[in-house]
């Protein structure tokens, strides 16, 4: 199937395999605003590539029409860097879970964030090993029985949005797979951003995780809307508050992200932080020029 | 004509620049005519504190006045800095009856003793040594350089002894110090000149004859002519994480890469690095990594997802001690394994290995079309002593490739092969990101031919046959491998990387006394030629030579490997993991004990 450059993209031609998660898992919300947010920017597929780990998340680019690569397990990162650097023209979205971004894969979480290489991170929270089948996760509530910790998981979970902001990620948002217009706007919002755009998705896991996240309810989370930001979602969410918070503003975004209280939005972002994708790459382009042919000359004895 | 070869060694403490003094001196060697094969011996650490065994450091260098292939079975001289290193350098039983030892007195005064007991341990093993003092001037102007410049009276030494011009050897001095101010240098001079006339006064002096350089000769280590040959190869992207020894590559690269339109991307580990590679040439751009010890280990698993993936990937592996962190700047042959069989799951590679510098510069060039036409993996094992060994050696002829249908037919041939025949992929869609009407998606999942999931038998069996096959078109591309010497005969013996030197050596030894001994050499090896079985059972004996560990119940990796092959009962018999290079002599002693 070709597709000339005038075609205008649909949702279809977004849609590959058919998904295989379970019944009412939310990496279907996810899956659906990525194809909406791709077909609303009319991003060309050929010229769009899904990086995932392993897990659950790891699925989403099998059923994405575009390029992919479902990788090892936490390292979608890496594998991303490497595309970032060799190929610009291209527009990366990597999709990790909460075990494969803040566990297996934290390191390169770390220096992802840290390098501001040009993608947009998706980290899909639901709170649990899925995949594995009901394992403690790196923010599984604390208390909570899994397979591993049948005793209440031991620990008090990591908050992924404080931990992208204690880094010093350039973008830093929340949003919930339910919230059906919030994560396309999200998505957008993120994609806008030059460089490491940290993505938190709420997700659901009914099988193994299903008082994770209780979306038919409102009141125990508030939007955080800006001019800057991304609107309130009145209609998912009509009785959550909404609150004006300046992205600029990052001592107000830990307040926001330490409370036990959940805020969806864009936390943090700065525009002025310097892609390590560019510096390499400038670097390169930047450098004068020799020809191979006196590759060896200066070898001579 | 007699060829004549001298071995000698400059044994200091850590620090104190004997490697400086060694590059200054070999590049006047190699003036002049003569050939050198300079291997470095470095402690681990940066800075061990001075005046203990493990400071030792220096260099060992060979010159000749023929081509030369390895450092030779023993040292004729060494300089030593004082008692404490003669006394572990002794240990290693490198030296050759009679040979001499120069021990400088500098730190006698204070260690009466411990002198002592180091120069009769000298003269107990047959050497023939010789004392001397750097005179109080020269240690005056030692005082004015901050302690500094000990170097510069071995060098002038040195100099004297192997009657080296006193006027070349200042030009390289200035060269080698361009930034130092003139005053500074000075004071090195005239250091150097008190050691001149120091060794003017010994009864010592080699004498190797000159011959003007005929054709283009230069001179590089194996990770600089690695580093060149990736450069020629035309990849474009170096991803790696700083481990010894490897790292020099990604030093040569980071200097000189983005002249000839090249990125080197530095990760935060090396799990990262090999994954950052293949991101790379999946996205269409040529890329190596480059590793060590415990980063070949740490990066198996992403060396399986290019396999499965059918996703180009060069991995660079210069072996080093193990297991763990094992000798991190010494030489061993132990990873053959984890390159060949290292990933979990039945896993299709190619394995390089390279014998010396010309083998290191083309080996990318190999391993990038094999890994283009193949989409497996291909590991390239180098080691720490073809990594920091300069050699004089014939100016390789540059390819520039930019497609892997460049590569010429000698180059695959250095490497035993021809050309590939038709290769077939377990998905048909090997399209790249930005290729309209493909949007090729991979996984580590098995897959059926249109790249979509599957768990089904008949798929999975079909995936593992293609992988296999693969291989099996390299099997089909080797040529007759040659041997040293006859290809039948009472011993063979089978060598593979940084071993050919030492190899060519020693059974040319052992010819010239007229005994039926060959040897074979193997570059690729992963997999083997299949004819290898036939030429194996035309010799009473076969043995393997590996700086590896072996005994009699557990055979060393490549005897393991050519007994699973072949069935010829492949023995492990020279050879041992002591960090030092096989010596041709080791090669004639054992291969006599065979026969």
């Amino acid at each position: 199937m070709a597709l000339a450059t005038e075609t205008k993209f649909t949702l279809k031609d977004y849609k590959a395999a058919d998904p295989r998660w379970c019944t009412g898992c939310g990496d279907y919300g996810i899956l659906v605003a990525l194809r909406r947010f791709m077909a609303d920017k009319q991003l060309n597929p050929a010229s769009v590539v899904n990086i995932s780990g392993i897990g659950c998340s790891g699925r989403i680019p099998h059923y994405m029409n575009t390029y992919g690569i479902h990788s090892i397990h936490g390292r979608a990162i890496p594998v991303a860097m490497g595309i970032s650097l060799a190929r610009p023209d291209l527009q990366l979205f990597i999709e990790s879970g909460d075990g494969d971004a803040l566990s297996i894969g934290g390191n390169h979480l770390i220096h992802g964030i840290n390098k501001n290489f040009n993608c947009v991170f998706v980290m899909m929270d639901n709170q649990i090993y899925g995949l594995t089948k009901n394992q403690t996760s790196p923010t599984t509530r604390q208390g909570l029985a899994t397979n591993t910790q049948p005793q209440g998981s031991w620990l008090k979970p990591i908050n992924p949005v404080q931990f992208a902001m204690g880094l010093g990620a350039s973008f830093v948002a929340s949003t919930a797979e339910w919230l059906t217009s919030h994560i396309v706007e999200v998505i957008e919002a993120a994609y806008a951003h030059k460089g490491f755009s940290f993505v938190h998705v709420a997700q659901r896991c009914p099988k193994f995780n299903p008082t994770a996240w209780e979306a038919k309810e409102s009141n125990w989370y508030s939007f955080l809307q800006h001019e800057k930001g991304v609107k309130a979602d009145t209609k998912y969410g009509p009785d959550a508050a909404i609150i004006e918070h300046d992205p600029s503003d990052l001592g107000q975004a830990f307040k926001y992200a330490m409370m036990d209280h959940k805020h969806f939005g864009v936390y943090y972002q700065d525009t002025s932080k310097a892609c390590y994708d560019d510096i390499v790459r400038s670097a390169t382009d930047k450098a004068v020029k020799q020809p191979r042919s006196g590759l060896l000359d200066r070898f001579k004895i | 004509m007699s060829h004549q070869a001298i071995r000698f060694e400059l044994i200091m403490d850590a620090g104190n620049g004997a490697q400086k003094a060694g590059d200054i001196l070999i590049g006047a060697f190699a003036k002049r005519g003569n050939y050198v094969y300079i291997e470095p011996m470095i402690p681990a650490e940066i800075s061990p504190p001075k005046r203990t065994p493990y400071s030792m450091s220096g260099v060992v260098i060979r010159v000749a006045d023929y081509d030369i292939s390895n450092i030779g079975s023993g040292t004729d001289l060494m300089i030593v800095e004082h008692e404490i290193l003669l006394d572990r350098r002794l240990i290693d039983k490198e030296y050759l009856p009679g040979s001499i030892v120069l021990l400088d007195l500098g730190d006698e005064a204070k260690n009466k003793e411990a002198y002592q007991q180091a120069k009769d341990k000298a003269i107990q093993a047959g050497l023939n040594l010789i004392t001397f003092n750097m005179d109080d001037e020269a240690k005056k102007v030692m005082g004015e350089l901050g302690g500094n410049g000990k170097n510069m009276f071995y060098l002038g030494m040195l100099t004297k002894i192997f009657n080296v011009s006193r006027e070349q050897l200042e030009t390289n001095i200035r060269s080698t110090f361009k930034k130092l101010p003139e005053e500074k240098l000075k004071l090195n001079l005239f250091i150097f000149d008190s050691g001149y006339r120091c060794a003017s006064e010994m009864p010592v002096s080699f004498e190797i004859a000159a011959h003007p350089i005929e054709g283009d000769k230069l001179l590089m280590d194996g990770n600089t002519a690695i580093s060149m040959g990736i450069i020629d190869a035309g990849i474009k992207m170096y991803c790696g994480y700083p481990i010894t020894p490897a790292s020099s590559i990604m030093h040569v690269l980071a200097k000189q890469f983005p002249q000839y339109g090249g990125m080197v991307h530095q990760a935060e580990d090396e799990i990262s690095a090999i994954g950052s590679a293949i991101g790379s040439y999946y996205a269409g751009v040529p890329s190596v990594t480059a590793t060590a010890g415990p980063g070949i280990s740490l990066k198996q698993e992403f060396i399986g997802l290019a396999t499965s993936t059918e996703t180009p990937l060069i991995v660079i592996d210069v072996m080093r001690g193990g297991p763990s962190t094992g000798l991190p700047t010494k030489t061993e042959q132990s990873d053959l394994y984890t390159a060949i069989f290292g990933c979990h799951g039945d896993n299709t590679k190619v394995v390089l290995s390279v014998a010396n510098v010309t083998d290191c510069f083309y080996a990318p060039h190999v391993a990038r079309y094999l890994t283009e036409k193949l989409r497996v993996p291909v590991i390239v094992l180098s080691d720490y002593l073809s990594s920091v060994s300069y050699k004089v050696f014939e100016r390789p002829a540059l390819v520039e490739m930019n497609s892997v249908d460049d590569i010429p037919h000698t180059v695959l041939a250095r490497f035993g092969l021809k050309p590939l025949g038709p290769v077939e992929m377990v998905k048909d869609d090997q399209s790249v990101p930005g290729e309209v009407g493909h949007t090729r998606r991979v996984t580590g999942l098995n897959t059926s031919s249109t790249g979509q999931i599957a768990y089904t038998s008949d798929s999975n069996i079909r995936s593992h046959d293609v992988r296999n096959q693969k291989i099996q078109v390299v099997r089909e591309a080797f040529l007759t491998p040659e041997f040293i010497g006859d290809a039948s005969g009472d011993v063979l013996v089978v060598a593979w990387g940084s071993t050919l030197g030492s190899l060519e050596e020693g059974v040319m030894m052992l010819r010239k006394e007229g005994l039926k001994v060959s040897g074979l050499h193997l570059k690729v090896v992963y997999p083997l030629p299949m004819m290898l079985k036939d030429l194996l059972k035309n010799f009473k004996h076969v043995i393997t030579a590996e700086v590896a560990y072996g005994d009699n119940y557990k055979s060393s990796p490549l005897a393991m490997l050519l007994r699973a092959e072949t069935l010829v009962d492949v023995k492990s018999t020279i050879g041992e993991p002591s960090g030092r290079p096989i010596t041709p002599q080791e090669i004639v002693t054992k291969v006599k004990e065979v026969l």
